[in-house]
């Protein structure tokens, strides 16, 4: 298998394995994925893509293996240590935090905020307004970009649907990541709604060079809009490569595309 | 023989001594509801275990002070210390739990806390408390430097009151400390440490997924919860002028927990006004004269505090000032 990654690597996932009881859900999967890249991970229902996620991103606990994230080790350490590295997950069912309004979704995922520490509360009052001043400027910016600037009072809770995919993605950027980890990001969203948000990624990606790991059913999204597809299969990686070559190995075709894509 | 028709008696509500006694009790709650506020309200940790801290605060002051010599006025700090630390052990490997789990290890918490003081006598007077006996004059009490300080101002009142009610200083300290905690708890509510409670209370992957440590903030709310428990404790333990494990059942928090939820779930000033509503009925209820037995009369009251409860849950589940939108909307 050649390493398609061309160009400094972000992420370095070397052997994870995540057992379950018995059920090896991810047994030694390894991937690469490129600074500015976008890599999508596909696979069949029950592939351990989920786990993996949850695995890389802290929230649940890899038995053994590697995750390398921008030259550091993060196997292990907090979730919450992991997304202030830069390394920052939505979830595939959305968490918007219903009874808070939106603008309070957004401002709470700022980074660097010191009135987060219940002591600066007291001994930094004033670096903690500034700090949220600037917070919020930047959350109205996040929040017109994504045309729910008019919404900022309103509940959470109140969105529809496709409204809270927008929101969540805008709260994961207010975190400032440099790795955003999309879990079936165009789940349950209409057809020009996924286009926004694929319009989206690909401009953080040429404006800010940030790097995008997705999990994905649809697969002319996969396809069409990523650099790079990691295809999993019973907790393993069995093929990485361009959307081209992956769609004519037949390793994959077997396990996961079937007659469908070939 | 006929009984008589349930008479109401108004004579109460125009008692001040009345009055004082259901303004010190409410207050007290209000006290230990505050806590449970920042807890279940705006944390979404379900705290069962306020009586427990309430107890480790008033037992540790009388104890300092009986014991180990302190003087009432150090052996406050100390005691919110102590319960403090107390609350942040409990935390440490419960608040990993759960929410349905952590409530039932508090729970447990606040009945070995009570169940230790019914038996290390020694310490804690087992099932007699601790007391005084004001006939011996020499005696030391716990709260010695309390009555000293409570007789100078109601010396001082009594310049422009001839009789006043004797509770009235504890009345004024309870009430100032409820009016400081709202304060106080509004205000960090607003700030960004008060934004990562409630998103942890909302979902807490979420947040942690945004690189809060929740775990922290779950800790931290549950130690200013203990402070005001301790506190509450305190103010229980003047009131009655004793310290007595049955003061400390797990009834105490579940009484809260009503003057929370008729407050309203996630307002502080709802919690005060909560508590005088519950008290009132609780006490005022005692003057309605029943053609039944005492005990039944007792329970009766019971019955009906609960009712209104029930009333309020299916007329207005946001309680008195809670916000509906905080109460029903979810994912």
């Amino acid at each position: 298998m050649t390493d398609p990654v061309r160009g400094e690597r972000l992420l370095d996932v070397d052997g994870v394995v995540k057992s379950f009881g018995g059920i090896r859900a991810v047994d030694g999967a390894s991937l690469r994925v490129g600074r500015g890249s976008i890599t999508a991970l596909i696979g069949p229902n029950g592939a351990g893509k989920t786990t993996l996620f949850n695995v890389l991103t802290g929230f649940q606990r890899g038995d053994r293996g590697s995750v390398r994230f921008a030259g550091e080790e993060v196997l292990g350490r907090p979730a919450y240590a992991i997304a202030r590295r830069g390394m920052v997950r939505t979830f595939q069912i959305t968490k918007a935090l219903a009874a808070m309004p939106v603008i309070d979704n957004m401002m709470l995922a700022a980074p660097e905020q010191p009135g987060e520490r219940f002591r600066n509360l007291f001994l930094r009052p004033r670096a903690v307004r500034a700090r949220e001043r600037e917070v919020r400027e930047e959350a109205v910016r996040l929040l017109e970009v994504f045309d729910l600037g008019e919404l900022a009072a309103d509940y959470a809770g109140t969105l529809s649907g496709g409204q809270r995919k927008l929101l969540e993605l805008a709260r994961a950027l207010m975190a400032r990541p440099t790795l955003l980890m999309l879990d079936e990001p165009m789940a349950g969203i209409n057809p020009s709604l996924g286009r926004r948000l694929l319009d989206h990624m690909q401009t953080l990606r040429a404006e800010q060079g940030m790097t995008f790991l997705f999990v994905e059913h649809d697969m002319e999204v996969v396809m069409n809009h990523s650099d790079t597809v990691v295809v999993m299969a019973e907790g393993r990686v069995i093929s990485v490569g361009e959307p081209q070559q992956v769609r004519e190995d037949p390793a994959v075709v077997d396990a996961y595309l079937g007659g469908a894509a070939a | 023989m006929t009984a008589p028709p349930p008479a109401f008696t108004l004579e109460a509500f125009t008692n001040l001594g009345f009055w004082s006694g259901v303004l010190v009790i409410a207050g007290i709650y209000a006290v230990v509801a505050l806590g449970l506020q920042l807890n279940v309200g705006y944390t979404g940790i379900v705290n069962f275990g306020q009586a427990g801290f309430m107890a480790v605060g008033g037992y540790s002051m009388a104890i300092l002070v009986l014991e180990a010599g302190f003087s009432f006025w150090l052996a406050l700090p100390a005691a919110i210390l102590i319960t403090m630390a107390f609350g942040v052990l409990i935390g440490l490997p419960s608040l990993r739990l759960r929410a349905d789990y952590f409530a039932i290890v508090t729970l447990a918490m606040a009945e070995v806390v009570r169940l230790v003081a019914q038996n290390a006598r020694g310490l804690t007077g087992g099932n007699k408390g601790l007391y005084c006996e004001y006939e011996g004059a020499s005696q030391t009490c716990f709260d010695d430097s309390w009555r000293s300080v409570s007789d100078s101002i109601l010396g001082f009142v009594e310049n422009f009151w001839s009789d006043p009610e004797v509770l009235l200083p504890l009345l004024l300290v309870v009430w100032a400390t409820v009016a400081i905690g709202i304060v106080f708890l509004e205000y960090v509510q607003r700030t960004p440490w008060g934004r990562v409670l409630r998103a942890v209370r909302e979902d807490e992957d979420a947040a942690r997924a945004l690189g809060k440590n929740t775990f922290l903030c779950k800790l931290q709310s549950l130690a200013i919860s203990a402070v005001l428990g301790a506190l509450a404790g305190f103010f229980l333990a003047l009131f009655l002028a004793t310290i007595h494990p049955d003061d400390y059942e797990p009834i105490v928090t579940f009484f809260a927990f009503g003057v929370l939820i008729l407050g309203g779930l996630a307002s502080y000033r709802g919690v005060a006004i909560g508590a005088i509503v519950v008290w009132t009925l609780l006490e005022g209820t005692r003057f309605v004269e029943l053609p039944i037995s005492e005990e039944k009369a007792a329970a009766l009251r019971f019955a009906i505090v609960g009712l209104v409860l029930i009333l309020l849950m299916a007329f207005r589940p946001q309680g008195l000032f809670g916000k509906r939108e905080e109460m029903v909307l979810g994912d």
